[in-house]
């Protein structure tokens, strides 16, 4: 034995290294060849949604909403009569990792098709990813107006208008106020978001170019966690309007300092927060969502095609109603599923957006259809806080109540 | 001047809730050189623990800190056995790395345990307001701070008045020659980290009245506290005292007067600032090893 120790290898031993290596990759790589061409193989989709940090919230919603899509289409037969696979990852919030994501996602897990994550300031890294590698890319929740100024091919936002036009109706409704009770002074706090922003100013344009007057306005940053002071300053401007860019826990801050400081507008309009269902009601308490305004995709009421069953099973896999953006996901996972099927095949992605663009498709949101750019060209739903309960409002052939409250309680 | 006094009266109450966050963060350096990154996440922690007292058996949040104090101080103490002590002869950047990691477990569990979604309690003063003359002084808030100062008092009782305390004090000044006088340094350093995480205990009850948290909102805190005890001198209570009430009514004197984006900008410019004028931090000493490096 000894004697071996310190020679080198001999010709033999070189020659059986090589042999063992060659005969073990081809044995690899015809497995590798297998998984990857069997149509009995799942589809595997690649997603990551923020499961932690800032966005989880939302994020996790969203992350049921694609598994009740996932179950419903497996309990369908599949998709192209093979399962799907979700292979979710967690970008923890951060515009870095969800890039990191993304790229892991096509490059290494080798996922046959992507689904987009949550708010634009995630998406808008993602999508990019997504372009660069000519992968079709619809996403539940990244409305800001540029998203969609790149000119990216395979970018398709699944809800019904981009950010600019979520408080479209809403400022309708509001315009159309007898003179007496509509409001001559306007707020507009939001945080800083590229969602939040473009439907804040858009609602404020709107009103000033009507002649409501802005007594306050400003933009908070996403760390903002004390209130106290901003719903201070919009109770010295007194408007008889507030519209408030917000995302969640904002939100409901905000709502709770303007009780501490003592002051409701007559109108209040929130974005997304207030579509949070039970969990809105649950952290701002149920007396202080009355007449709050907001504007929504998905409403459980609705009769669009296939949104009771979605929300009988959402109810029977996580209990209670769904959030808008389980709601929201769910549709995504519908366009998805509609331009695949329609196609007949998941190899050319630039097939799969071009039916996109060229195609209405029907989803739980009501029919959704898309400009070259990917924007989508309807119009969101207006709801209202009544009785704690979340209503739809506007337009009338989706309301689901012809009752509006024209003052908040405690207003002037 | 109604707007002027609203303002310091804002800052002082928020200020006063950042001190005792930030008192067991600066405690637990001041002592054992470790900066704790989790502590945010025991922040957190407490804050679901004190939810779930209030939602399940409708005890007053505040309250709760009868019960979470103690909660955290036990939690603290297997923490510091299980994970903190087997570096304590590390460099202080190990500690940064520890705590980070135990700071995205304990956020992981949150998140299965309670889910990722926002949860706030909400008793029955949590948007009633005193009003004094014509300022406004949130309940929840003039609540909190109340709690945060006897609370931070029983601290610097506890450190000054007693023999534990002098150790403590002892171990932060000099641990060579707290040894040499029969200190036991392991132990001090066991009680003191679970007294940091007590603090938190305290601190999590107020904050889960007065914000809406999730498991990921440690990030924001753990980024406000460190501030403070930078400002106020690492390692000094008194230090991270006036850190707090200064951060505090630099917010809201933003908020206020200059405006709401700036908000989280101006206060860590001022940190900036003063930390060029003053290195070791306003109430921080000024070693010899800082001296020469």
């Amino acid at each position: 034995m000894r004697r071996f120790i310190g020679q080198r290898p001999t010709a033999r031993v070189w020659l059986s290294v090589a042999l063992v290596t060659i005969v073990g990759g081809v044995a690899v790589g015809c497995g590798g060849g297998d998984s990857g061409g069997d149509s009995n193989e799942p589809i595997k989709i690649g997603i990551s949604l923020p499961l932690t940090g800032d966005f989880s919230q939302p994020g996790t919603a969203a992350k049921q909403g694609y598994q009740v899509w996932a179950d419903t289409v497996n309990g369908q037969g599949g998709l192209l009569g093979r399962k799907v696979e979700l292979d979710i990852k967690d970008d923890a919030s951060d515009q870095n990792t969800v890039v990191t994501d993304y790229n892991a996602l096509i490059s290494r897990d080798q996922v046959d098709l992507l689904l987009g994550t949550f708010s634009s300031l995630l998406n808008l890294p993602a999508s990019a990813v997504a372009e660069r590698n000519q992968m079709l890319y619809v996403e539940p929740a990244g409305g800001a107006p540029e998203m969609f100024d790149r000119g990216f091919q395979y970018l398709f936002f699944a809800q019904q208008a981009t950010a600019d036009h979520q408080g479209d109706l809403f400022v309708d409704y509001i315009l159309g106020l007898p003179k007496n009770i509509r409001p001559k002074t306007a707020a507009y706090p939001s945080i800083d978001d590229p969602f939040a922003i473009p439907v804040i100013d858009s609602i404020r344009e709107k009103f000033e170019a009507a002649g409501i007057k802005t007594v306050y306005k400003d933009i908070y940053p996403v760390s903002t966690s004390n209130f106290d002071s901003i719903a201070n300053a919009v109770k010295s401007a007194d408007p008889d309007l507030i519209a408030h860019g917000a995302v969640f826990d904002d939100g409901v801050g905000f709502i709770r300092a303007l009780s501490k400081v003592g002051f409701q507008a007559r109108y209040f309009f929130e974005t997304s927060a207030p579509s949070g269902a039970a969990q809105f009601s649950n952290a701002v308490g149920i007396d202080n969502t009355e007449a709050i305004f907001y504007a929504v995709s998905h409403t459980p009421e609705a009769h669009t095609p296939g949104n009771q069953e979605f929300v009988a099973a959402f109810k029977k896999k996580f209990g209670g109603l769904p959030a808008e953006d389980a709601a929201d996901a769910f549709a995504t996972g519908q366009v998805l599923q509609k331009a695949v099927e329609e196609v007949g095949s998941i190899d050319d992605q630039a097939a799969l957006a071009d039916y996109l663009r060229n195609n209405e498709v029907d989803t739980i949101l009501g029919p959704l259809e898309w400009d070259d750019n990917g924007a989508p060209q309807g119009q969101f739903l207006i709801g209202q806080w009544q009785n704690g309960k979340a209503e739809v409002i506007l337009p009338k052939d989706a309301a689901t109540t012809d009752h509006i409250i024209n003052r908040r309680p405690g207003s002037k | 001047m109604t707007e002027l006094i609203q303002t310091i009266a804002f800052g002082l109450l928020i200020g006063g809730v950042y001190a005792l966050l930030a008192s067991g963060l600066t405690l637990i350096f001041g002592v054992m050189n470790v900066i704790n990154i989790a502590h945010g996440a025991f922040l957190i922690l407490a804050a679901f623990l004190t939810f779930s007292l209030w939602s399940g058996f409708g005890l007053d949040p505040l309250a709760a800190i009868v019960i979470t104090t103690p909660a955290m101080l036990g939690f603290g103490w297997l923490v510091y056995v299980f994970t903190v002590r087997p570096i304590r002869r590390a460099p202080p950047s190990s500690s940064v790395l520890l705590t980070f990691g135990i700071a995205l477990v304990l956020e992981a569990a949150m998140g299965l345990i309670w889910g990722n979604e926002s949860h706030a309690a909400r008793p029955p003063y949590f948007t009633q307001s005193f009003h004094v003359s014509s300022i406004i002084l949130p309940k929840a808030q003039v609540f909190a701070c109340g709690l945060a100062v006897v609370v931070l008092a029983c601290l610097w009782w506890f450190l000054a008045r007693t023999w534990t305390g002098r150790a403590i004090r002892a171990a932060a000044v000099n641990p060579q020659g707290a040894e040499l006088v029969g200190i036991d340094i392991v132990r001090v350093s066991a009680l003191t980290f679970a007294i940091g995480v007590a603090t938190v205990g305290a601190g999590g009850s107020l904050v889960s009245v007065l914000y809406p948290f999730l498991p990921g909102s440690h990030y924001i805190w753990i980024a406000r506290v460190l501030g403070i005890i930078v400002l106020g001198g690492m390692g000094s209570l008194r230090g991270a005292l006036i850190g707090a009430l200064l951060l505090g009514l630099a917010e809201t004197f933003t908020q206020t007067y200059v405006s709401a984006q700036w908000a989280t900008a101006v206060p860590y410019a001022i940190i900036f600032v003063a930390l060029l004028v003053r290195p070791q931090g306003i109430m921080g000493t000024r070693l010899r090893e800082d001296v020469a490096t």
